[in-house]
């Protein structure tokens, strides 16, 4: 596949995912209100707010997913490395600068996100930032750009926010039927709570198809290929597999992340998180294991 | 009638085409004219940011003579690629400059004093990053070169470039001849790079 065929197919995807949305949720409205006896206002209502939704994902994918991952900007003084090196790839690649972020936070990880390369953020944990050459730093941002380059970071962050809200949506809905259920046992809330407990229920049962979906919509060689782009950008594959090495060691879970956004990250930020949303994590697992990416960075050493 | 439109469509694809392949070119040619003055500014940026950087590191380290000469030496080794121009010259100042700093490190490391300078470290890692700078600078200069030569000399881009009498460029200039040209014994060995 040339580089131009990878962007139109991602392209393409990020439409037929946008569509997919707007079938299964007014798929749904239409179900619920013929069950349930309402007239078909609601399935109008349905396409009108899925069609606001999908636009919103791919207008602002990158305001929101900054914000619900508590992204503040980096500037050039306090991360010096970072920016600098952001710009020197962003030149050579002759793409626009990035925007850059910073997530307060001591386990190592970093995404790229935005709809294309004149609207992309890069984002990185300040513990990678510290803990990080110069050259390490330089692999990893180069992976991120590769991601900006290939259109990637528009199908992942319309999929983060779309596929994501769905999954996210099924835990919200149980953790409050539970939780008024434990709370009140009076009879005024019991109708919500039940309507509540049986969406849940059944977006929880979903939740494999939807977890499906998007190992569909990105597939791991997508990381591999990222990783080779990333090299050809710095001529330099140590600087990633060292990268790679040191973030497969930090055993740290990264608090920020939750199922929706783990398939946006450079390595898995859900790592050794023991909770419901640690084994969800594994379900959604959308990234080949370190190891075998420093191996096949190996290979490229010799051949660069 | 429609083997008229027919003659039609093929005749505007083929002006498309032909306008494509002319304004590709023109794109190549002015980033190539950029990236060619990247360096010149990097050059420049680094012969004014070695000065500062001696005069910052020089009550501290007056025993450390090998600095200082690798200092003098990088300087003028970035002036002479600023005025000429050339690849080979380039090469030397990018090598001259990355070389520097670990040394420079490394004496600043048994220097408690310089170490807590903030004025060193600031000028030593904008070194670091203006010999990145030039080195991803010379790397496109090369890049688009090769891809503007290869369009001039490949079909169908080759007829186009002619009609519109387009010149191969020359890129960085080199010397007709020297070391660039062969591989030495010691160019062949395994390179271990640690930054």
């Amino acid at each position: 596949m040339t580089h131009y065929e990878l962007i139109a197919s991602n392209k393409q995807k990020s439409w037929v995912i946008i569509t997919l949305f707007m079938i299964f949720i007014v798929g749904a409205v239409y179900l619920m209100s013929v069950g349930l006896g309402y007239g078909l206002d609601l399935v109008g209502i349905a396409l009108i707010v899925s069609g606001m939704m999908s636009f919103a994902s791919y207008w602002w994918s990158d305001s929101i997913i900054l914000s619900i991952s508590g992204a503040r900007p980096a500037n050039r003084e306090e991360f010096f490395d970072f920016y600098t090196v952001t710009e020197n790839i962003a030149n050579g690649q002759r793409l626009p600068m990035p925007k850059l972020y910073v997530i307060e936070d001591t386990a190592m990880n970093a995404f790229a996100t935005g709809r294309d390369p004149q609207h992309a953020a890069v984002v990185a944990t300040t513990g990678l930032l510290s803990r990080l050459d110069r050259a390490e730093i330089e692999g990893v941002v180069a992976h991120e750009l590769s991601h900006v380059q290939n259109y990637d970071i528009r199908l992942m962050s319309i999929v983060t926010i779309l596929v994501g809200m769905i999954a996210l949506l099924s835990d919200w809905m149980l953790r409050i039927s539970f939780r008024r259920g434990s709370r009140n046992n009076d009879r005024e809330g019991g109708q919500l709570q039940v309507i509540f407990m049986i969406a849940g229920i059944a977006l929880a049962l979903l939740s494999p198809i939807i977890a499906q979906l998007i190992q569909l919509a990105i597939s791991r060689k997508r990381e591999f290929l990222a990783d080779a782009s990333a090299v050809g950008m710095t001529k330099n594959p140590e600087g990633l597999a060292r990268a790679l090495e040191a973030i497969s060691q930090d055993k740290e879970p990264l608090e920020v992340a939750n199922k929706a956004t783990a398939h946006l990250y450079i390595a898995n930020p859900l790592k050794n998180r023991h909770d419901a949303v640690g084994w969800f994590a594994g379900m959604f697992q959308t990234h080949p294991p370190v190891e075998e990416r420093i191996a096949a960075l190996k290979n490229l050493t010799g051949a660069v | 009638m429609s083997g008229f439109y027919f003659l039609l469509t093929i005749l505007a694809a083929i002006a498309v085409y032909v306008m494509g392949v002319y304004n590709g070119l023109q794109r190549l040619k002015t980033q190539i004219v950029a990236s060619i003055q990247e360096i010149g500014n990097q050059l420049k940026r680094q012969a004014s940011l070695i000065p500062n950087l001696e005069s910052a590191v020089k009550g501290y380290l007056k025993h450390e003579k090998g600095v200082f000469e690798m200092l003098t030496d990088a300087r003028k080794a970035v002036a002479k690629a600023d005025k000429s121009g050339s690849a080979t010259d380039i090469d030397e100042a990018i090598s001259k400059v990355q070389n520097l700093v670990p040394q420079i490190r490394v004496a600043v490391e048994d220097n408690p004093e310089l170490k807590a300078n903030e004025t060193v470290t600031k000028f030593m890692s904008e070194l670091t990053d203006t010999a990145d700078k030039l080195t991803y600078a010379r790397r496109s200069v090369i890049d688009l070169t090769q891809n503007y030569n290869e369009k001039l000399v490949t079909f169908p881009s080759n007829v186009i470039a002619g009609m519109f009498g387009f010149k191969p460029e020359k890129g960085l200039e080199t010397a007709q001849a020297g070391s660039h040209l062969s591989v030495s014994e010691d160019e062949m060995k395994d390179v271990k790079v640690n930054l």
